[in-house]
């Protein structure tokens, strides 16, 4: 028999549950991340200073290598899905954060000036004009971010997090291919799956008189 | 309605706007015209405070704008901007009802003043209500930007270069539209450009600004006939009228005359009358100082034996002074059977030429400027 079939028939719950387990992990992690970084983002595109600042710890975490961040919380968080999500949600950041504050940043200047001259305050502002502008770049920041944690999640698997990685790992131990695969696939049409629905989500909230017919 | 007291702006230590004093009355289109860094989009943005002066004061119906919240002051005063800025994520509804949603007049008061301001500017509610900024062409897009600005019925609507970046046609048309609504509904209006030809369609007076100070202010009329100084002179150009009438030379001649240096060769000058289509042609030096004239029979006659222009020169011929009365370039010309006079300043140098044909021309445009006006 075809041992992926048979892999299949086997462990098909595990494959479930793995996949189950990841799904919360990253989209747990990017939601958490949007909640603090879409804010944060636009808290700082009226403060460029600060933003520069901001956004490059942002983007120094960014270069930290996924391996040995799990390794530095190992000792402070334990292992585990909290420690897990800590790491993917500090990762998830700055796309979602850099796509938000270039976003409004980049609504044109004279939209700024029409709405402040006709009387908006900075609220009205902000949730009537450029909120709306930017919502495109910032469901494309998620949609980025969403993609690369559901495959770093796979790493989590190595404190304890579970999802696809314990597959992959465990395939890895074992040198069993199939088993491999049985946690790469699903990890990879998930991540296709998450771009997908994203990307109708970015082209749904793209205001009308802004798409391209 | 709108005054300025001693109004000064600086940016750091330079000062953009200096110490500005202007009335606009109720009801008046005010017009600020000047070239661009003078300080007229400035100024005008001092009034809704979106620039805070440095010194100064401006009131509005004798209150200072100072003490008003800047929300509530903008929401009472109509703005349209160059760029049009109608935002792109609202339908043309929603973008002229903007004003009356953040005074928070009811839907059914926002729906009727959205289907009258259309109708105002013949655009059919039913048609274009509901679409969005990017399926209206430019023109159209700058009505809405318009229509936005009545929308609250500010009694106060400011207005920078509204009409600048529209081509030539569609501007005319949105001029002469503001020009019958302004007549309709009587706002105080205040309006930047750097097109005389829009100030003078459309002001009931003129600010013109150099360098941040207000070099005149006066009705377009009296601003044609008695510019203050040489710099309002020069803006008003083309425009210029003295005393109700092409009064003197100057306002009569064609000031491109076909000249020669008297250095130059017979053979050029006869290229460059036959490439100009002229039999005569202005000998002057350098320093534009005018030698004489030289006829093409002269030096078609001479071209053997003369090489330069100098050799073949008339000096003796009658020429008129700039500042001289029209009527008298006239009479020369007529009595002593003339086609041409050259104009000349107080030293000898060559302004230009008067005609029987540029004074045929120059009263018929002041003539049909009269009757049109």
């Amino acid at each position: 028999m075809n041992p992926l079939l048979e892999l299949l028939t086997r462990s098909w719950a595990d494959i479930l549950m793995a996949t189950w387990q990841h799904v919360y992990l990253s989209l747990g992690s990017v939601a958490l991340g949007a909640l603090v970084a879409v804010p944060l983002g636009i808290w700082l595109s009226s403060r460029q200073n600060i933003a520069r600042v901001v956004l490059s710890i942002a983007g120094t975490i960014q270069t930290i290598p996924s391996l040995a961040f799990f390794g530095f919380t190992l000792p402070v968080l334990g292992i585990g899905v909290l420690p897990a999500m800590v790491v993917l949600f500090l990762y998830s950041l700055l796309p979602i954060l850099r796509n938000t504050y270039t976003g409004i940043r980049e609504v044109p200047g004279e939209l700024i000036e029409a709405g402040r001259g006709m009387g908006m305050n900075d609220r009205q502002l902000l949730f009537m004009v450029k909120l709306p502008m930017a919502l495109p770049v910032i469901m494309a920041g998620i949609r980025i971010s969403s993609v690369y944690i559901i495959s770093w999640a796979t790493i989590a698997a190595l404190i304890g997090a579970g999802g696809l990685g314990d597959l992959i790992w465990g395939g890895m131990n074992v040198y069993d291919i199939w088993l491999i695969l049985a946690g790469t696939i699903p990890a990879a049409l998930l991540a296709l799956l998450a771009s997908f629905i994203l990307g109708r989500l970015e082209k749904a909230v793209t205001p009308r008189g802004l798409r391209s017919t | 309605m709108i005054k300025f007291e001693e109004v000064t702006k600086k940016y750091g230590n330079q000062e953009v706007v200096k110490n500005i004093n202007m009335h606009v009355r109720e009801g008046e289109f005010m017009v600020l015209i000047g070239p661009s860094g003078c300080g007229k989009t400035t100024t005008l943005k001092m009034i809704n405070r979106l620039v805070e002066p440095t010194s100064g004061r401006i009131l509005i119906r004798d209150q200072d704008i100072m003490d008003m919240n800047p929300v509530k002051l903008r929401r009472e005063i109509g703005y349209v901007i160059q760029q049009i800025g109608l935002f792109p994520n609202m339908t043309i509804e929603q973008n002229v009802d903007l004003v009356p949603r953040l005074l928070k007049w009811d839907k059914e008061r926002r729906a009727k003043r959205v289907r009258e301001l259309l109708e105002l500017v013949d655009m059919d509610p039913d048609l274009y209500a509901h679409r969005y900024p990017n399926e209206l062409s430019g023109g159209q897009q700058q009505r809405i930007g318009v229509l936005r600005a009545l929308a609250a019925e500010p009694s106060v609507i400011l207005m920078d270069e509204p009409f600048g970046a529209l081509d030539p046609i569609t501007r005319e048309n949105l001029q002469d539209e503001l020009k019958n609504l302004q007549n309709k509904l009587h706002k105080t209006i205040v309006f930047v450009t750097h097109d005389m030809d829009e100030a003078l369609k459309l002001a009931d007076r003129i600010a013109i600004m150099k360098d941040g100070q207000i070099v005149q202010l006066d009705t377009p009329e009296m601003i044609l006939r008695k510019p203050a100084n040489e710099f309002v002179l020069e803006f008003i150009g083309k425009h210029r009228v003295a005393g109700g009438g092409p009064a003197t030379v100057e306002s009569v001649m064609k000031s491109n005359p076909v000249i020669i240096g008297p250095e130059r060769g017979v053979e050029e000058a006869l290229a460059l009358m036959k490439h100009k289509g002229v039999n005569t042609l202005l000998v002057v030096e350098q320093d534009k100082r005018l030698v004489g004239v030289v006829t093409v029979e002269k030096l078609d006659k001479n071209r053997r034996r003369a090489s330069t222009v100098k050799e073949l020169v008339e000096t003796d011929i009658p020429v008129v002074a700039a500042g001289s009365p029209a009527r008298e370039a006239f009479n020369t010309l007529t009595a002593n059977k003339l086609d041409y006079l050259p104009v000349v300043d107080e030293k000898k140098r060559l302004l230009g030429l008067v005609t029987k044909t540029s004074i045929v021309n120059a009263l018929a445009s002041f003539v049909w400027k009269e009757e049109t006006a």
